[in-house]
């Protein structure tokens, strides 16, 4: 089981290289983590964009020529169709978005016919989140794209954390389905909707999996909570998945825990056929390093073994 | 516990004698009945009712008047109210109604005036069951009074079902809320109240008792289904209350009991301020002596 991104790094270390296909790669920021994922021997690129400046900004860094290609097609749209049509020939295993807009991005990866969805998959994201005061790594959902998640759509977040908690190695993950308090009531749709998704895990509808909620973060992931609330919960205070009712809760969470506890997030698009990387400018070196670390964990085929 | 409606008698003759006071009494079967359950020691009665119907009834049955308090009142409506406000005046335990139809006894009860029921008190009808084919008591509701109860009625009602085994003598009683299956399916309304419900019970919300559902018949009352479907609870297959999503459900699912499969039943009305009978003429005269045991060991 990995629990921190040092060993994420690490156990990328023993597989084969992942390709990652960037859009408009003529972009500082992107540029820093590509060539450290690169250096680090986990992944290569295709750096598709602007060539002189994607030249430039890998000058004298002599990378060895052969974990990256330069592919020269300007128009952002262009570059935009040609990655995807990597992805899909399978030269790519990874989109990554550089500088380009992120609505143009987005469409063209919604895209019926020449984009990445899944059919009747969900575009939703779960980042992991790696806390200084926790003792694993903790998912969480939605904090990019839904605002206000459905039923289904909280179920369909919980299945693509649930995926991406097992590629840990966590098999049997514990979700906590996050509210304002663990108590149930006829007002609150997160509880009932908690506990409509709990008792279909109960039901094994959900795989091998452990839900509960609602609960509050305390009772989630602190045991000692457990005992003052008396709340009996089969997370234990241990949950490895948190399931927010919305963005902005799960939006301000991590950036509270990026911001005041030294926290490192990475994050992925989920409902896609391969890992999309759509980073935001505002995350810290490493978060895009280890965001490109995920991606390549998502992205190998071969599960890799935990024995 | 209580695993056999004839222990009902036993354990209600044990307590002190209620006062039991039937709306309409002008009718051979209810004098009949509590007359029986006098003479278990298990009530007093008082009959509000024409007074010469009741003497006359009385007379015919073999059974002396002298034995009742009789309180005069000939019209079935104003009866009804004056059992009530017998009831509300301290001078009974238990309502019981007579030769009144329902509609005019639950007006009687419901009116907010009168003062039998509590501000926002939800009424329901709860049933005792004793089938030949299960081991023990089955309390189940609402077959009678609420058609299609919403989660705040479905809650009231769970409550009522658990208090009532609590009066029974079952601590922990496992309450099935009953589906037409156990896979949680989130559109079916039943299913999320059911979720709803289970969870406020294993978050305490609901106290004293274990709750499970959505639970389809068969995996609530028996084991082996419960066992095939795999269902990790312990409620499956041993319930001993019964929460139905609709009042056909409830109400076919005991004549069901009683018709074809030779169960017999009490049952009584809860929320109001004391328990009340509702039997019907259908009902045998033992149907209305364990309802009565019921209603007395549902009162202190």
């Amino acid at each position: 089981m990995i629990t921190n991104f040092t060993q994420l790094v690490d156990k990328l270390n023993t597989a084969a290289p992942q390709t990652i296909a960037v859009v408009a790669a003529e972009d500082h920021a992107t540029m820093g983590a590509i060539v450290r994922a690169i250096r680090t021997g986990f992944a290569k690129a295709i750096l598709i964009g602007n060539k002189t400046r994607t030249e430039s900004l890998l000058a004298h860094l002599e990378l060895p020529p052969e974990t990256f290609l330069i592919v020269h097609l300007p128009d952002e749209q262009m570059a935009m169709k040609e990655a995807l049509s990597l992805i899909h020939q399978g030269k790519a295993d990874i989109l990554m978005k550089g500088l380009i807009g992120t609505d143009i991005f987005l469409k063209a990866v919604l895209d019926k016919t020449s984009g990445l969805m899944k059919q009747g998959e969900v575009m939703t994201y779960v980042a992991a989140l790696q806390i200084p005061s926790y003792h694993k790594l903790l998912f969480i959902s939605d904090t990019a794209v839904i605002p206000y998640p459905n039923l289904e759509q909280k179920i369909a977040m919980l299945k693509y954390a649930v995926e991406m908690a097992r590629r840990f190695g966590i098999s049997k993950p514990k979700v906590a389905l996050i509210g304002a308090s663990e108590k149930v009531g006829n007002q609150s749709q997160t509880a009932i909707d908690a506990s409509i998704i709990c008792k279909m895990a109960q039901r094994g509808q959900l795989g091998e999996v452990i839900v509960d909620g609602p609960l509050d973060i305390f009772l989630a992931t602190q045991p000692e909570s457990l005992n003052i609330k008396r709340i009996i919960t089969p997370i234990g205070g241990e949950a490895d998945i948190l399931i927010f009712p919305s963005l902005e809760s799960c939006n301000a969470f991590y950036k509270g825990l990026v911001r005041f506890a030294g926290a490192e997030l990475a994050g992925l698009l989920q409902g896609t056929r391969k890992p999309v990387v759509l980073m935001s400018r505002s995350e810290s070196e490493n978060s895009k390093f280890y965001c490109l670390a995920l991606a390549c964990l998502m992205a190998n085929n071969n599960n890799l073994s935990y024995e | 516990m209580i695993t056999h409606l004839e222990q009902m008698i036993e354990a209600a003759k044990a307590k002190a004698r209620k006062r039991i006071v039937v709306a309409c009494a002008n009718d051979n079967h209810s004098i009949e009945a509590v007359h029986h359950a006098m003479e278990l020691g298990i009530v007093d009665a008082t009959l509000v009712g024409d007074e010469a119907t009741i003497v006359k009834v009385c007379k015919d049955l073999n059974i002396q008047p002298e034995k009742f308090r009789i309180v005069q009142e000939s019209d079935e409506q104003k009866a009804a109210h004056k059992a009530v406000e017998l009831i509300v005046k301290g001078e009974g335990d238990i309502l019981m109604k007579g030769l009144v139809t329902t509609d005019k006894y639950m007006r009687a009860i419901l009116n907010k005036d009168a003062g039998l029921l509590p501000p926002k008190a939800i009424l329901s009808h709860v049933t005792v069951i004793e089938n030949p084919n299960y081991e023990k008591l089955l309390i189940v509701g609402d077959v009678a009074i609420i058609p299609v109860p919403d989660l705040d009625q479905k809650i009231a009602i769970t409550n009522y079902l658990i208090q009532t085994a609590h009066r029974l003598g079952n601590e922990k009683p496992k309450v099935a809320i009953i589906a037409a299956t156990e896979q949680m399916l989130p559109n079916m309304p039943t299913c999320v109240d059911a979720a709803i419900i289970s969870k406020m019970g294993e978050r305490g919300q609901i106290k004293g008792a274990l709750i499970e559902g959505p639970l389809a018949l068969d995996t609530a009352i028996d084991k082996e289904s419960a066992a095939i479907k795999k269902l990790k609870s312990e409620v499956a297959g041993d319930a001993d209350c019964l929460l139905f999503p609709n009042i056909e459900t409830g109400n076919v699912f005991y004549k069901f009991n009683t018709k074809l499969a030779k169960g017999e039943l009490g049952a009584i009305v809860i929320g109001a301020k004391c328990p009340a009978v509702l039997s019907s003429r259908g009902d045998s005269a033992l149907t209305k002596t364990y309802s009565i045991a019921l209603a007395a060991l549902s009162t202190d």
